[in-house]
């Protein structure tokens, strides 16, 4: 009997019952990864799941997330659970202490049941320069999952799991979602903290939720956000239930299309399903307009900039000396430095670490930084003032559908360009959210995102469930999930 | 723009990192390097924008801590993931010359 | 000494005396066992992020007022990025665009002038963690990783290593006296780097610099001024030149040693720290920052001397932190402060040295304290009685008076109850009396000592020496 494809109020219910029990969630989970061997996670907790899970056998099942087994990105420390950033750096590293939102997932008593593939430190669009080798798409295992929360798309895809937490610093949620034809939502930053995420670029990561639908969506964002005293740009905002927009009209919301997000560098057969959408929308009683900003085509250079340049500095404490790897017998100080971080880190990671290094280096300070910096605060101005007339701003997520995983890797700039539209949300603090919005030729999934202006998760989730609903795609890669 | 960096400039941004590199991958780190150098130079396109920086996207003023102590670790704690350690302490190579820092 | 005018300017780092640490809620702590103060923060583990301990800011906010620096009001925190083991994250966080104090001045008085050394800039940032270099090995403890401090950087406008020793001394006092820093040179609570560099004229461009890094005492920075000065001398005066570099004092030579010829200017590769985005200082903070500043030494000095203090006792006054503010209470009192601050400096510091005490340990309110030194002050009480009562006064509530009686120390001081004991004296003593008469001066030292001892001790001694005089008229 499987439970875990059922609707959530449903398992809730068996669980309040007692005719199922959290370990009937938990073994089904392994079950459901061993079969779809998508090689999404880099550590299985097995037996702690379990025992875990026992315990829970004793408690009320006192919240709707009681019991639900849930994938935790490795980038996001676990103690007593390896953590490994998909790098060799930390191939056996066991962290001393909990990240707050796994203090808080542990809070409403969910089970951990495994650490997911990612880019190797979040580095990378397609979850290949993960030391353990890339996930697999369950749409098409020959492709990518996207990247870098690429294992957490994933398993949400293949239906193992209802829940996956990600991070996302220049889409790395919205563009693995988009890739396998799930919900993720980067909530607006600050309004998760980061403490136990480790760091790639600190001005612009954010944990968020990556599930197959919205509602499930916006119950673990309920579940993991609050303001954290260990997090100084972690925000204090009023608690709010961010399914309460759910299912409410979407009549007369005012929708902005930015004409670079239907430009020549997105292809035909993904404007074309925008503009399908659009006119889904219309029917809803949305009004939609096209617009210009003038940032956007630059945020991909500020990414690069500040993204390389706070990774250099965020990485430096990668050196051998109190966890991780270690050069084995260095004949000095500095052989321990170079040899270590010659060996434990991979090729994607060594040339952002170098280049970011090298902006921050003398007067480039001045010319790159700086100036990044500048632009950066100005193109928020620019969302800002956006979201004064609109509701909304919309359009695809990715340029491409998912390729395949043998595709060439040797351009640098390619992983920056795969997130082109996704990054410009990260570099304003802005909370986006992919949505399905139906497949390409060779029935692989496209992605729309939805931005709104800070803090406003709630109405992103009031539009993508009214598109969810109207639109009742089959999104499980092995069918059968169509609403009649 | 040049194709290349000089084996020089690459060096120096090894050295920077603190990443040892082999000759092999000095010649890979000449193109892959530029590659990136060339695409940031883009930024210099940009026009118009105002001095204000953007530190952090969200930033409330900075909450402050209470100075009340709280638990601390257990020095047995702090060696478990060190590779080398020695009685109570984390133990490196020995290093000449004094911190460059405060 | 050379024909040559010096520049000097000086680096401090002073540790700041708060309960935790500055980004984490570690103890701050000196002398413990390796490695017991700590957590991830400290350690730098990944994931980890810093917190602003609210009493760095403070106490950083009221080393810029005493240091008459500007305060800036909306600040940020770099990242001076460079790999070093005692490093932990291998970027220390420190303030680098926006220190918090800048544009400031410390008077000093050298050889009776007295003169501003101008602060450029006051900033806060972590200290590393501690080194200690075993044969093939170093040991790294992390208790003194994130302990807050200050640093303090002059403008070149010191000439001698007079000037630069007077500013130490000065800046030592201040910070000492506002409760900032235990200011404790040998256990590293205080550090000093001085730079260093020497031309012909005032109209020369300023000669290269050399920079002495962590000095252990103000003497030795003194010395390690002059010893430099005068190396940098001999230098030019052959003809040579030399490059900009970093040197240490070594104590056993006397003399500064190279530590490594500076390359082209560190690359600390610094930016601003995210995970601090921006501090407000609220003129509400400053405002409750400033009324927890006590009395300033110059101000006390200036007070004392008033108050007709002497020299010594107001410079040893100073010197005692807590028999100051013991002082202070007593400046608007009418009574001799001269006698107040003997009293304090003499017996009252003789015993508590002696019992290991502070001032407020004792029992001695300010009303028995004000007591006492009237009864001093008319003599009701001698130096001599008062040394035998003093532990009863500094540890029971009585007043003093009361003690006095209990202890049997009866003083005297009635005019006509002495005369009449004098007159009885000199009646059974005549020789004397014609001894004094031609001149003998011990004879009234006899005369007072009969009298002594007719009253028991009792006769209060100073009307007993005027009436004696009187009566021998």
């Amino acid at each position: 009997m499987k439970y875990l494809n059922q609707p959530i109020e449903e398992i809730h219910k068996l669980l309040k019952a007692k005719k199922i029990k959290p370990i009937d969630l938990v073994e089904e989970a392994f079950d459901n990864i061993e079969k779809s061997d998508c090689n999404a996670y880099i550590t299985l907790n097995k037996e702690e799941a379990l025992k875990e899970a026992k315990e829970l056998e004793s408690l009320p099942v006192d919240n709707i997330l009681f019991g639900l087994p849930i994938a935790v990105k490795d980038n996001i420390v676990t103690k007593n659970l390896r953590t490994t950033c998909a790098s060799h750096m930390l191939e056996n590293f066991i962290p001393i202490y909990n990240a707050t939102v796994v203090e808080k997932i542990k809070e409403k008593h969910m089970i951990i049941i495994g650490k997911t593939n990612m880019d190797e430190f979040a580095m990378g669009s397609s979850s290949r320069t993960s030391y353990f080798g890339a996930p697999h798409n369950p749409w098409n295992k020959d492709k990518i999952s996207g990247g870098s929360s690429g294992g957490s798309a994933s398993t949400i895809a293949a239906r193992d799991v209802l829940f996956a937490l990600g991070s996302d610093t220049g889409g790395s949620i919205r563009q693995p979602a988009s890739y396998t034809g799930i919900v993720g939502m980067k909530p607006t930053y600050g309004r998760v903290s980061r403490y136990g995420l480790v760091a790639f670029a600190s001005s612009l990561d954010q944990i968020g939720p990556m599930t197959k639908n919205v509602y499930e969506n916006a119950l673990l964002l309920n579940a993991i956000v609050g303001h954290d005293e260990k997090d100084l740009t972690s925000a204090k905002k009023e608690e709010e239930d961010f399914t309460k927009l759910i299912g409410k009209s979407i009549k007369g919301k005012k929708i902005a299309i930015p004409n670079y997000f239907v430009s020549d560098i997105v292809d035909d057969e993904i404007i074309d399903k925008i503009k399908e959408t659009e006119k889904t929308l219309e029917k809803l009683g949305a009004k939609v307009d096209y617009i210009d900003m003038k940032y956007l085509e630059h945020a991909v250079t500020l990414y690069q900039i500040i993204a390389m340049g706070e990774a250099s500095s965020n990485l430096a404490r990668f050196d051998g000396i109190r966890y991780g790897h270690s050069k084995e017998n260095p004949k000095d100080i500095r052989d321990l430095y170079f040899g270590t971080r010659a060996e434990g880190f991979g090729k994607e990671v060594k040339r952002r670490i170098m280049v970011g290094s090298y902006l921050l280096s003398g007067e480039n300070a001045r010319e790159y930084f700086y100036k990044a910096l500048s632009i950066r605060d100005d193109m928020k101005q620019e969302f800002k003032n956006v979201f004064k007339d609109y509701d909304y701003i919309i359009g695809p997520t990715t340029t491409t559908t998912a390729y395949l995983l043998t595709d060439p890797m040797d351009d640098p700039s390619k992983s920056f360009m795969d997130d082109v539209l996704v990054i410009p949300v990260n570099m304003a603090g802005l909370p986006g959210l992919n949505i399905p919005i139906g497949f390409d030729k060779n029935h692989m999934p496209i992605g729309m995102q939805i931005i709104a202006n800070s803090f406003e998760e709630a109405k992103i989730y009031s539009l993508a469930s009214a598109l969810e609903k109207e639109l009742n795609l089959d999104l499980n890669p092995y069918g059968g999930e169509k609403n009649e | 723009m040049k194709e290349k960096l000089t084996k020089e400039e690459v060096l120096h941004v090894a050295e920077l990192a603190r990443i040892a590199v082999t000759e092999e991958e000095i010649k890979k780190y000449q193109v892959e390097l530029k590659k990136l150098l060339n695409d940031v130079e883009k930024i210099n396109d940009v026009k118009g924008y105002d001095d204000e920086i953007l530190i952090a996207p969200w930033s409330n003023n900075t909450e402050l801590r209470k100075d009340e102590p709280r638990e601390m670790l257990d020095p047995k704690k702090v060696l478990e993931n060190a590779p080398r350690h020695s009685g109570n302490y984390i133990q490196v190579p020995v290093v000449i010359g004094e911190s460059e820092g405060a | 000494m050379s024909n040559y005018i010096a520049t000097i300017g000086v680096e401090v780092h002073v540790e700041l005396k708060t309960k935790t640490k500055i980004f984490s809620s570690s103890e701050n702590g000196y002398g413990q066992m390796a490695n017991s103060l700590t957590n991830v923060i400290d350690l730098g583990y990944p994931g980890t992020l810093p917190t602003l301990n609210e009493e760095v800011l403070n106490l950083a906010i009221k080393a810029a007022t005493v240091l008459n620096c500007k305060i800036r009001r909306e600040m940020h925190f770099d990242r001076k990025n460079y790999f070093y083991p005692d490093n932990p994250k291998n970027y220390q966080i420190t303030q680098f665009a926006t220190p918090i104090g800048y544009d400031g001045y410390v008077e000093i008085e050298v050889d009776g002038e007295k003169k501003k050394v101008y602060i450029e800039e006051m900033h806060i940032e972590e200290d590393t963690c501690k080194s200690t270099h075993r044969g093939e090995k170093t040991l790294l403890d992390f208790n003194r990783a994130g302990v807050p401090l200050i640093e303090i950087v002059t403008k070149p406008c010191m000439t001698t290593s007079k000037e630069a020793k007077a500013y130490l001394e000065k800046l030592r006092e201040l910070l000492f006296y506002s409760d900032i820093s235990d200011c404790k040179m040998e256990e590293g609570s205080m550090r000093a780097d001085a730079n260093v560099s020497i031309r012909k004229k005032e109209s020369d461009p300023f000669g290269t610099k050399a920079e002495i890094k962590n000095i252990g005492s103000i003497s030795n920075v003194g010395l390690s001024i002059e010893k430099e000065i005068e190396r940098q001398a001999k230098i030019y005066d052959a003809g040579d030149t030399f490059k900009p570099q970093t040197r240490r004092f070594d104590d056993k030579l006397g003399d500064t040693v190279l530590m490594r010829v500076k390359e082209t200017g560190n690359d600390y590769r610094y930016f601003p720290e995210p995970d601090i985005p921006f501090v407000i200082v609220t003129e509400e903070r400053i405002d409750s920052v400033r009324k927890t500043i006590p009395m300033l030494p110059d101000e006390r000095r200036e007070k004392y001397l008033s108050l007709g203090v002497s020299e010594i006792n107001t410079k040893k006054l100073i010197q005692n932190r807590s028999l100051s503010d013991y002082f202070n209470n007593l400046l608007e009192e009418k009574i001799s402060h001269q006698t107040a601050s003997n009293l304090l400096l003499g017996d009252i510091s003789a015993y508590l040295n002696k019992k290991e005490k502070e001032i407020t340990d004792t029992t001695l309110s300010k009303e028995r304290f004000i007591e006492l030194v009237n009864l001093i002050d008319n003599n009701t009480l001698t130096s001599k009685n008062l040394k035998e009562i003093l532990e009863v006064i500094l540890e029971s509530d009585k007043s003093i008076q009361t003690i006095m009686k209990e202890q049997g120390i009866e003083n005297i001081t009635d005019d006509a109850e002495i005369r009449e004991v004098i007159k009885k004296i000199i009646k059974a003593n005549p020789e004397s009396v014609t001894d004094y008469q031609n001149g003998h001066d011990r004879a009234i030292k006899f005369l007072m000592g009969q009298v002594m001892k007719e009253t028991k001790g009792k006769a209060n001694p100073k009307m007993a020496n005027d009436i004696l005089k009187e009566e021998l008229q």
